[in-house]
């Protein structure tokens, strides 16, 4: 997931120390509104959309297919006569899946490798930064085309090749900052007063990248969330019937000659989840910059 | 030098042998029998195991990977399990929709993206700079294939002009080609844009800052000239770099475009195989897809080599 749109100055940027908390969101607040506006609507129908959607998503109403917006079906029904809207809402939590796994096991994996390779150095600095080169940018298509060859199309599946393709991204920053913060004083001390080097890593090199680490989480976010889409979209992530945004804007392709709303709607909800984690991404490379600085 | 340059050949050999390993014990493992999934609703477990003998799915898997290793490198890849026909075959039939794609939407979009961003990053304080960054931030979180569908009802299904989907080879008609490309290319190339957009930016305002443009500018030179004569040779250096990494994501993209608009590419290809469980055309596309990524990358870093010697003496 290299390929994303991680500033290059990231691996750069100087580690921030100590940073009031509630300044981060007042921050935000003022600096990208729209950002937190859309996150937080994210976050909230992504929790609680099974609750909220008006109708089942996958019952099918044959005498209702295709239809517009209507009071009963808000944003109109595919062609199984299914409700948009509520399908919508379940794909909000099939993204936020896709989020969490990608950055999960990209943050775990990635971070772990990055804070070793950069702390330790030597032969496994080697090591690892050159898995990491060849890993990195490497089609994340193909390893996904190759993962669903070897297990079965799902959403986790697909999700892993993703999240195989994050690992880079937060490897290479963790691995930076800890090379710049090895020698530091702070670093020095711990080591005068005994500590082993991993325990270093863990609680005084760790805590110290956390900033730049939820900057790389919030974009590597946004591109699972396309990814998931695009590889449902293909067949290789969200089987059928259950609802997705990759799998509901194939369905739509079919029918943009007769309901081109269908498609249209499903893309802005797509394309407002990833603009809103991306301007976060922005906002908060802002906010540790300046912090830095 | 001739010890960088051999140094990267063999990287890059390294890392086309780790794939071509994973591609073929990844499929090779996947579940499900060839022989079974051949056969269809006509297996018999005697015919599934004549037919797994006759495939030579039955020895064992470091050997099989041998003898496909060295069929490879003698440019034998196989036949399908689904069509018989010869893997080289299909996928020489596919690989000109697919150049043709990748090709023009990346030209279309270098063109359009450098030039762009290097003026974005001079212009920063324009009125017209922050609604185009606006635009190019909504273009990053926007999906490239729900581009292609947008494009698709405007052009084909509201304006009638461009068909939505299918391809015109280039030898049978040179119009027909172009009309069936159009849209294809178009997606593909915005889908590219704006993360090359923003990537060229940030470039060349690090570039802005060097002193060498200061005293470019205490000399009198003008704007123009200092964003040609020396920002734009600076910043294009990296943006090459770049561009071979994005690689990726062009090989990616073109997959998803040429599904939506029904081109008979690579892609396609690939694709049908995973549904199909095709296991000798995965590694074929596989393998062709990442040997054109490591060759394209080795290319730039060893042009690199040559035209930075900054380069070399890392």
């Amino acid at each position: 997931m290299s390929e994303a749109t991680l500033p290059p100055a990231l691996e750069t940027a100087p580690p921030v120390q100590k940073r009031r908390r509630a300044s981060v969101l007042a921050y935000l607040l003022h600096r990208s509104p729209l950002a937190v506006l859309l996150v937080a609507i994210f976050v909230i129908l992504s929790i609680f959309g099974p609750w909220l959607a008006p109708h089942s998503m996958t019952d099918t109403n044959l005498s209702a297919v295709l239809q517009g917006p209507s009071p009963a079906y808000w944003l109109g029904t595919d062609t199984l006569g299914r409700d948009v809207l509520s399908r919508l809402l379940g794909s909000t939590g099939v993204a936020a899946q896709a989020f969490l796994i990608v950055v999960l096991m990209g943050g775990v994996i990635g971070t772990a490798l990055g804070l070793v390779a950069g702390g330790l150095g030597g032969l496994i600095d080697l090591v690892v930064s050159r898995v990491i080169e060849i890993l990195q940018g490497f089609p994340t298509i193909l390893v996904a085309i190759v993962v669903v060859a070897l297990l079965n199309p799902s959403l986790t599946n697909a999700m892993l090749a993703v999240g195989l393709g994050a690992v880079p991204d937060f490897a290479r920053v963790a691995r930076s900052v800890a090379i710049q913060l090895r020698e530091r004083e702070f670093i020095q001390a711990a080591r005068g007063l005994g500590a082993g080097e991993l325990r270093i890593l863990w609680s005084e090199v760790l805590p110290n990248i956390l900033g730049p680490l939820i900057i790389i989480a919030s974009f590597d976010g946004a591109q699972a969330i396309m990814w998931e889409a695009a590889l449902s979209f293909l067949g290789l992530g969200v089987q059928p019937p259950a609802p997705s945004f990759g799998s509901m804007l194939r369905e739509a392709q079919s029918y943009l000659s007769i309901q081109p709303s269908l498609a249209i709607v499903t893309g802005v909800a797509v394309s407002a989840i990833v603009l809103g984690l991306n301007l976060l991404g922005d906002a908060l490379g802002d906010f540790y910059d300046l912090a830095g600085r | 030098m001739a010890i960088y340059m051999l140094g990267r050949i063999i990287g890059g050999l390294l890392t086309l042998l780790c794939v071509s390993a994973l591609a073929f014990f990844a499929t090779a493992l996947a579940p499900g029998n060839p022989a079974a999934v051949l056969l269809g609703n006509m297996a018999t477990p005697e015919r599934v195991a004549a037919i797994t003998k006759l495939m030579g799915l039955d020895q064992p898997l470091p050997m099989r990977y041998a003898v496909w290793l060295r069929e490879t490198l003698q440019g034998n890849l196989g036949t399908s399990n689904l069509s018989f026909r010869p893997v080289n075959d299909l996928v020489l039939a596919a690989l000109p929709a697919t150049l043709e794609l990748a090709i023009a939407s990346l030209v279309l979009a270098v063109v359009i993206a450098i030039p762009l961003g290097l003026v974005l990053a001079q212009r920063r304080d324009r009125w017209w700079t922050r609604p185009i960054s606006g635009i190019v931030t909504l273009g990053i979180s926007v999906p490239g294939f729900w581009v292609g569908l947008l494009l698709i009802v405007l052009f084909s299904v509201t304006l009638k002009l461009l068909p939505s989907g299918g391809f015109v080879p280039l030898g049978r008609s040179l119009s027909g080609n172009l009309r069936s490309m159009v849209l294809p290319t178009l997606t593909l190339a915005i889908y590219l844009i704006p993360s090359l957009v923003r990537f060229v930016r940030v470039t060349a305002v690090s570039v802005l800052r060097e002193d060498y443009i200061d005293t470019a500018r205490a000399k009198g030179v003008g704007p123009t000239a200092i964003l040609l004569r020396h920002v734009a040779p600076n910043t294009l250096i990296t943006t090459i770099t770049y561009i071979g990494l994005q690689l990726g994501v062009l090989i990616s993209g073109a997959i998803v475009v040429e599904i939506i608009f029904a081109i008979p590419g690579l892609g396609r290809l690939g694709l049908n195989a995973v549904l199909n469980r095709d296991y000798p055309v995965i590694q074929g596309v596989v393998l062709l897809a990442a040997a054109g990524y490591v060759v394209v990358n080795l290319a730039i870093d060893l042009t690199y080599a040559l035209i930075d010697p900054r380069v070399r003496a890392r």
